[in-house]
């Protein structure tokens, strides 16, 4: 963790240096703390609920429809669990993190993802009354294959190399 | 935001109930206490992440995405237009009327829609939050694994669906 931490300082100074060339490096230090601000609300409430359903999710339920044992379902499970995930990136990712460290398979934990960024309903309200509601529907048809298909990679990757 | 607040207080609520039924309050301490301990580990790196997410909106702009969507059709212009969906920036109430403004502009559909599907895959501001909050090594897989997802979908777009959802947007005349 220390690791990443000291490789996002880096980057973000950096970053800093590349837009001071344009005069844009505190616009954009002032535009990052401000999110910071939004989000972090958000961030401790989701890690406050990441940490209760850890304790609440029985291992029982993890193994049998979760963990990589669960192959195929755990995928399926995943793709559509992340599709009705109804929460942004700050309160999404530490949900499934502890899914994850509950002892979810890689397959299904990719699959959620997958299926959060790529299926996810709460989206589709605001893109279909910009493109329509087939709109919608086609990016969704052509999307789910794609995200079982990463499940079942992640799923081999995790029986092969771990 | 202030909806996302609500319906995660309103799921936190629930959690905390279940969790205060099915083991009481010893239960809902070890809980709290397991979020605190993610918290301190994480909360430096959040700050960091929101320190690199806010220089990498102001280094690519609008107008720059703008250009290079113009400029190219073809597998080519799959390419570049996934990459420069995922390195559009801004969330999705900026993303789409963005996106809309193009309808007239005889852009064709399939390179919309692999930048969309490149929006929702790549998206290189969630990148630090999904390094600092989901892990890097889930980040780096999962971002390996999904690489070709909007290329894909670009592809099946131009193959099976070039003129688009018919009656939506894209009639046969906004082919370039």
């Amino acid at each position: 963790m220390i690791t990443t931490t000291i490789i996002f300082v880096i980057l973000a100074l950096f970053l800093f240096i590349l837009n001071r060339k344009k005069g844009k490096h505190w616009h954009g230090l002032k535009a990052g703390l401000r999110q910071l601000v939004v989000a972090l609300p958000v961030i401790l409430l989701a890690l406050f609920l990441a940490g209760l359903l850890e304790v609440l999710i029985p291992e029982e339920f993890i193994k049998r429809w979760l963990a990589q044992e669960a192959g195929f379902t755990g995928i399926i499970l995943g793709t559509f669990g992340g599709m009705i995930m109804a929460f942004g990136p700050y309160a999404s990712y530490p949900v499934i993190a502890t899914i994850y460290g509950s002892g979810a398979g890689l397959g299904t934990t990719l699959a959620l993802v997958a299926g959060w960024t790529l299926l996810g309903l709460s989206r589709v309200p605001f893109e279909s009354s910009f493109f329509g509601f087939r709109f919608s529907l086609l990016r969704m048809a052509v999307h789910l294959p794609l995200c079982i298909f990463t499940g079942v990679v992640g799923h081999f990757i995790e029986l092969l190399f771990l | 935001m202030k909806k996302t607040l609500i319906s995660l207080a309103l799921a936190c609520f629930v959690v905390f109930l279940l969790a205060y039924i099915s083991g009481g309050l010893s239960l809902v301490a070890e809980g709290l206490l397991k979020a605190g301990q993610t918290a301190i580990q994480v909360l430096l790196l959040i700050v960091a992440a929101f320190l690199v997410i806010g220089q990498l909106q102001n280094l690519i702009s609008t107008e720059m995405i703008k250009s290079w969507l113009q400029k190219f059709s073809g597998n080519k212009g799959i390419f570049l237009s996934s990459l420069t969906g995922g390195l559009f920036p801004g969330g999705p109430y900026i993303f789409y009327p963005f996106l809309a403004g193009f309808k007239d502009k005889g852009i064709p559909f399939y390179l919309l829609f692999a930048f969309v599907s490149g929006k929702q895959t790549f998206d290189f501001t969630r990148l630090p939050l999904e390094i600092s909050l989901l892990t890097p090594w889930l980040a780096l897989v999962r971002n390996v694994i999904t690489l070709p997802v909007p290329f894909i979908t670009g592809l099946i777009s131009k193959r099976f669906f070039p003129h688009g959802v018919k009656g939506i947007l894209w009639e046969e005349g906004d082919q370039r």
